[in-house]
């Protein structure tokens, strides 16, 4: 079947799943799996074989006719579209069910459908027109699934928040677009490397697209909207929906020339937010919002791998660009199946408990095997550690990073700070996911909401274990995929086409295949030593602590206790302690926030002061017609001097 | 320029980081007394034959920033009473980060100064440059006179730095006026010192801003 | 075949060899206060005891209890494995090798944490949150070190980084290695590998609820871990590769020697330094790798 007919019987479902999406479920949810079944099986299609697929068509939809294209670089984005959006929708049948939410479930899957299908448009469209329709809508119902749970408050502001946020990046693409068309006098979308003129444009891109991504400054809307979201939604704006805008990012990078500086300031931007966004993260007590800013993080580490490449074009180090252009777009994959599985995971405790603060929960291995089991595998994964698929495109960015350095050209430079700055962020990472899975899963419950906890049910476990089993598999046979990648890399910059894989790849899959094997054996060998030795259960031992309780134990906020006074100049917790007094103290408490340092501290206050400003204008106005007069003389009167001073000699 | 000439100023270089990631006083003392003895020894390196001069001005350095000043400052610290642990306005390893900083950047500055063809390879300027900002670092980010002391001490070695420089055109002269400069700085600094002290009964300089109306 | 058997021959090296260490250490520290010590040995000893005991589980902990001290010790071993061991191994690794030493021993560190917040004991969660804490800094570090070895030798495959001398570097590079290793083994100045109830602990705090097997593959793979340190820090600064193989085995036996007792005469003549100046050793150590990875940059001394 050729990926026009699989794509176009795609959005026949797709769209179909709109209209029925409000009434029949069961139909809804088997139209958006065909949809990405089909979609999956085109971009696949595209990615191993050695043609693009284009299409233009002969009528025209608003003044511009359609033009399609699947190329390397969409279809990566395509695939991971396609696995998310299927998962979540499954997922999200039981975790947002008409049982459950009647008032909200129906607008949830029509909501879902559109934000699917216009994403899949946006990666499709040829035509700056009808991308940016495309875009808007995906926008737009990307809103109505944050606030699907509208009946709280938290949520009501965080979509505002991202609708406001996602409107400035609007502008800019607007902008971006609009100029573009007059430029080049046509809509139509494709490599310009002609243009050297274009270039300042890139900055537009990195604006209006960067909003999207969510890399630090840019990320005031993702923590509340991610972390607020219902968690199939959560996973997918995590796991895809800022991909678009590294897609955004990567896409006309490669078809425009970039200013010079573009790759030292992507690569610059990625560090910073890397290194500060999992520091954020690591300090927050809320699972969803932990997990929302290490989405941050990650999309920092992509950054530097594109950073790294458009460094590479500037210098014509062809070797190392390809190595840490192919990192960024595996690591897109790589982020978005674990992201979205530790998304689905947390969804899980929040179904179990109705609570997402960590220092609330613990000890919910017991009652939840299968999310806890698959939440250690994710968070393995998102530390970036081997033998899991994190660890894959982590290896191949610092293998480009690490070949720059050992060239040690010019650009090399830039990439010394940057290796050691990923190195702290992955050690940051590490602790950060500790801290998450065994604060939420281990130990003894802290309240009772934990006690009571169940394991989801298998519409739930299911789409979590394809998503674990991606993880795997992209672990395991990262050569496998070596074709894939470097089409894309191919598609992203034409002169790289062609480019082999890099020898070690081979190797270390199949190092990771031993070394899972080993583990599994040494486990096995001990478990089973240890089983024959004899064991008896007692409390925690503890040093000996006779009364331990589960108010004891280590908290989030002591975890990470640490590195928040490293950087309390960053974060600025706010802390709230009252001591215990007297003899016979009464309740004593101690609360910490750890606010959104941007958007309180830089965009709040910015934004007080113009209004300030603002409101002390409007006293001007006040419709008394003497005083209008007045400021009319008075306009006279400097225009008038202005004049006579500015005319004489 | 020569190998161990080089060696020294790197250990000057290294004996800055350590000033700044001292956290009490005697350490500190010590680490600006090694440096003054390791500038007190480079002009006898940097010439070729040894002149009188010369061999005299590296024999008052030597005596004067490694021996005296610190029994001095040592001194004050024990009749002052002054409780060894140095107090950070800017801790310790933020000023350890930046002062490993300012050397890298001072490395680089060097790279790019129009300096003397014979010198272009030398660590003298690079060496200099980052004392003086370890030193003022160490103005800035310490709150005890005596560890303000030392910050100026440093800086001072890297104002000595740079008259090494000159050494060729006008060695006595050089030397003469730094140590005059510094003799005087230390006297001031002692007076203020003692002032301080009999004031507040403290040398901590934060104490001052009660001074302030 | 010479593949395999050079592996083997070395896993055998590694098992064997590396609980001598932590007695050599003990045995030099014995030997400076004047007492004749436990034999080199106990460490052996202990770990056959320990195979052979019961255990005793908190009734709070999950399977993953067991299984994190055994991932942790193949990430160790596996990460020991990856390393050269004077003429053995040369012929494995591949480019890029150094990156998944690296990350292995993130790996170890990830289970080891990960076990000791099972218990859900303040103490082992204490511990745990300055483990993977103060590894910031010594990752920093470590990379550091790692690029500069990069730099000089223009590879990222561990046999071929390790071969040439660290040259002008060297001293910087093996002073902040040293730092690195002091801290990561849990070793004074950073930590007393001889206290058990010291509220300053950071690694042994979080065994404390390991017992007989699982607790032997902790301390087995503590010595490993020591061991590859050693060996990594002296491959880094000797010139392995110009010497003969029989010379550069020796070498390289001969160095970890000195090393191990280096480590004894540092833990024999320091006190273990307040908590709060952990971060400052470590910044240190970071520096003194950054300048060397300087150094490697411009080529030799400025």
């Amino acid at each position: 079947m050729s990926p026009g007919f699989l794509l176009t019987s795609a959005f026949a479902a797709a769209s179909a799943s709109l209209v029925v999406g409000a009434r029949y479920s069961r139909t809804w949810l088997a139209l958006v799996v065909c949809a990405a079944a089909a979609t999956l099986a085109a971009a696949f299609r595209v990615l191993l074989g050695t043609t693009d697929w284009e299409w233009r068509s002969n009528f025209a939809i608003g003044g511009e006719a359609a033009h399609l294209r699947l190329d390397g670089v969409s279809a990566v984005f395509l695939v991971l579209l396609c696995v998310v959006a299927a998962a979540g929708a499954v997922y999200g049948r039981e975790y947002w069910s008409d049982a459950r939410e009647p008032g909200s479930a129906p607008r949830g899957r029509i909501a879902w459908s559109a934000m699917v299908l216009n994403m899949g448009l946006a990666l499709l469209c040829s035509n700056g027109l009808h991308f940016l329709v495309a875009w808007e809508l995906f926008t737009l119902s990307a809103y109505f699934l944050i606030r699907l749970d509208d009946r709280r408050r938290p949520a009501r502001s965080a979509a505002w928040l991202y609708l406001a946020a996602s409107h400035v990046a609007s502008l800019c693409l607007f902008a971006f677009f609009g100029v573009l068309a007059a430029r080049t006098g046509s809509w139509d979308l494709g490599p310009m490397l002609e243009h050297a003129e274009l270039a300042p444009l890139f900055w537009l891109v990195l604006l209006g697209f960067g909003v999207k991504a969510g890399f630090f400054p840019l990320h005031v809307w993702l923590p509340s909207a991610h972390s607020n979201a219902p968690s199939h939604v959560s996973g997918i704006l995590s796991g895809v929906a800022i991909k678009m805008g590294i897609y955004g990012i990567v896409r006309f990078s490669g078809w425009l020339v970039v200013p010079p500086g573009a790759g030292w300031v992507v690569l610059g931007l990625g560090a910073g937010s890397a290194l500060v966004g999992i520091t954020f993260a690591f300090a927050q007590n809320d699972l969803k919002r932990l997990l929302a800013y290490c989405s941050v993080e990650h999309v920092g580490v992509i950054l530097i791998g594109v950073g790294g490449a458009l460094l590479a074009v500037a210098h014509d180090n062809a070797a190392w660009g390809r190595l840490a252009l192919a990192g960024a777009l595996l690591h897109v994959w790589n982020h978005g199946a674990f992201k979205a599985l530790l998304f689905f995971c947390s969804g899980s405790v929040v179904h179990a408990t109705g609570t997402r603060e960590m220092s609330r929960l613990g000890g919910l291995w017991r009652a939840m095997p299968w999310t806890a089991t698959l939440f250690a595998l994710a968070a393995i994964a998102v530390a970036g550690l081997p033998p899991l698929n994190g660890f894959v495109s982590e290896w191949l960015l610092y293998l480009g990073l690490f070949d720059a350095a050992a060239l040690r050209s010019a650009a090399a430079w830039a990439v010394l700070p940057v290796a050691i700055v990923l190195a702290m962020a992955g050690a940051l990472a590490l602790a950060t996911f500790v801290k998450a899975g065994t604060i939420v899963f281990f130990g003894a419950p802290r309240t009772q909401v934990a006690r009571h906890a169940h394991e989801c049910g298998p519409l739930m476990r299911g789409p979590m274990l394809v998503l674990a089993g991606a993880c795997i598999a992209l672990a395991l046979a990262p050569a496998v995929l070596w074709p894939a990648l470097a089409r894309a890399v191919g598609a992203w910059n034409p002169a790289w086409i062609g480019a082999e894989p890099p020898a070690a790849l081979d190797r270390l899959g199949w190092t990771h295949v031993v070394l899972a094997g080993v583990a599994v054996l040494v486990a096995l060998v001990l478990v089973r030593r240890v089983r024959a030795n004899g064991t008896r259960r007692g409390p925690t031992w503890d040093c000996g602590f006779a009364e331990p309780t589960p108010r004891m134990q280590y908290t989030s906020g002591a975890f990470a206790g640490i590195v928040g006074g490293w950087s309390a100049w960053l974060l600025r917790t706010e802390s709230r302690y009252r001591r215990p007094r007297g003899a016979f103290p009464a309740r004593s408490e101690r609360v910490e926030r750890v606010p959104e340092m941007v958007l309180e501290h830089v965009l709040a206050p910015t934004g007080g002061a113009l209004v300030r400003v603002a409101l002390a204008a409007r006293k001007l106005q006040h419709g008394r017609l003497q005083a209008y007069i007045l400021y009319l003389v008075l306009g006279l009167a400097g225009v008038a001097l202005i004049v006579y001073f500015g005319g004489a000699p | 320029m020569n190998h161990a000439l080089d060696l020294l100023i790197g250990l000057v270089m290294g004996l800055n980081l350590l000033a700044l990631g001292s956290g009490r006083l005697p350490s500190l003392i010590r680490a600006v007394s090694l440096q003054g003895v390791a500038l007190g020894v480079m002009p006898l390196l940097m010439e070729p034959e040894v002149r009188w001069h010369v061999a005299l001005v590296a024999l008052a350095t030597v005596t004067g920033k490694g021996l005296v000043i610190p029994a001095l400052l040592r001194r004050a610290m024990r009749t002052a009473n002054i409780d060894r642990e140095i107090l950070p306005f800017v801790g310790f390893v933020p000023s350890l980060l930046l002062g490993a900083g300012g050397t890298i950047a001072a490395m680089v500055l060097a790279h790019e100064l129009p300096l003397l063809p014979e010198q272009t390879g030398s660590l003298i300027v690079p060496g200099a440059l980052a004392s003086i900002f370890t030193g003022f670092l160490l103005l800035i980010g310490r709150s005890k006179a005596i560890a303000q002391v030392s910050g100026y001490l440093i800086l001072e070695n890297g104002i000595y730095l740079f008259g090494l420089l000159l050494i060729h055109a006008m060695p006595l002269m050089v030397e003469a006026g730094i140590l005059l400069d510094l003799t005087v700085g230390v006297f001031i600094f002692g007076i203020i010192v003692d002032r301080i002290q009999r004031e507040f009964d403290s040398i901590d300089t934060r104490k001052l801003t009660t001074l302030r109306e | 075949m010479n593949v395999l058997l050079d592996v083997l021959l070395r896993a055998v090296v590694w098992l064997a060899l590396a609980p001598l260490l932590p007695g050599i250490i003990t045995k030099t520290k014995a030997w400076v206060a004047g007492r004749r010590g436990p034999p080199v040995l106990q460490l052996s000893y202990d770990l056959a005891r320990l195979w052979r005991k019961g255990v005793v589980l908190s009734t709070l902990v999950s399977p993953g209890f067991v299984i994190g001290p055994a991932v942790a010790w193949v990430a160790v071993f596996g990460a020991a494995l990856l390393l050269p061991l004077g003429a053995l191994g040369t012929g494995l690794g591949f480019e890029g090798d150094v990156l998944l030493f690296v990350y292995l021993l993130a790996l170890a560190r990830f289970c080891t944490a990960w076990a000791a917040m099972e218990t859900g004991s303040a103490f082992e969660g204490m511990g745990a949150a300055r483990e993977v804490s103060y590894a910031v800094l010594s990752e920093a570090a470590i990379i550091a070190a790692v690029l500069a070895l990069c730099v000089q030798s223009g590879s990222t495959s561990l046999v071929a980084m390790l071969t040439p001398a660290a040259g002008a570097g060297a001293v910087l590079l093996a002073a902040g290695l040293f730092v690195v290793l002091l801290a990561e083994n849990c070793r004074v100045p950073f930590d007393d590998p001889n206290t058990h109830l010291e509220l300053t602990m950071i690694h042994e705090v979080m065994v404390l609820d390991h017992s007989g097997p699982p607790l032997a593959v902790i301390l087995h793979g503590a010595s490993v871990k020591l061991l590859l340190f050693a060996v990594f820090l002296t491959e880094a600064v000797l010139p392995m590769g110009s010497l003969t193989p029989l010379a550069a085995t020796g070498a390289l036996a001969a160095s970890v020697l000195v090393v191990t007792l280096a480590t004894g005469m540092t833990e024999s003549l320091l006190a273990r330094f307040a908590f709060r100046r952990v971060p400052l050793l470590l910044t240190v150590g970071f520096l003194l790798c950054l300048f060397a990875l300087l150094f490697a940059w411009r080529g030799g001394p400025a």
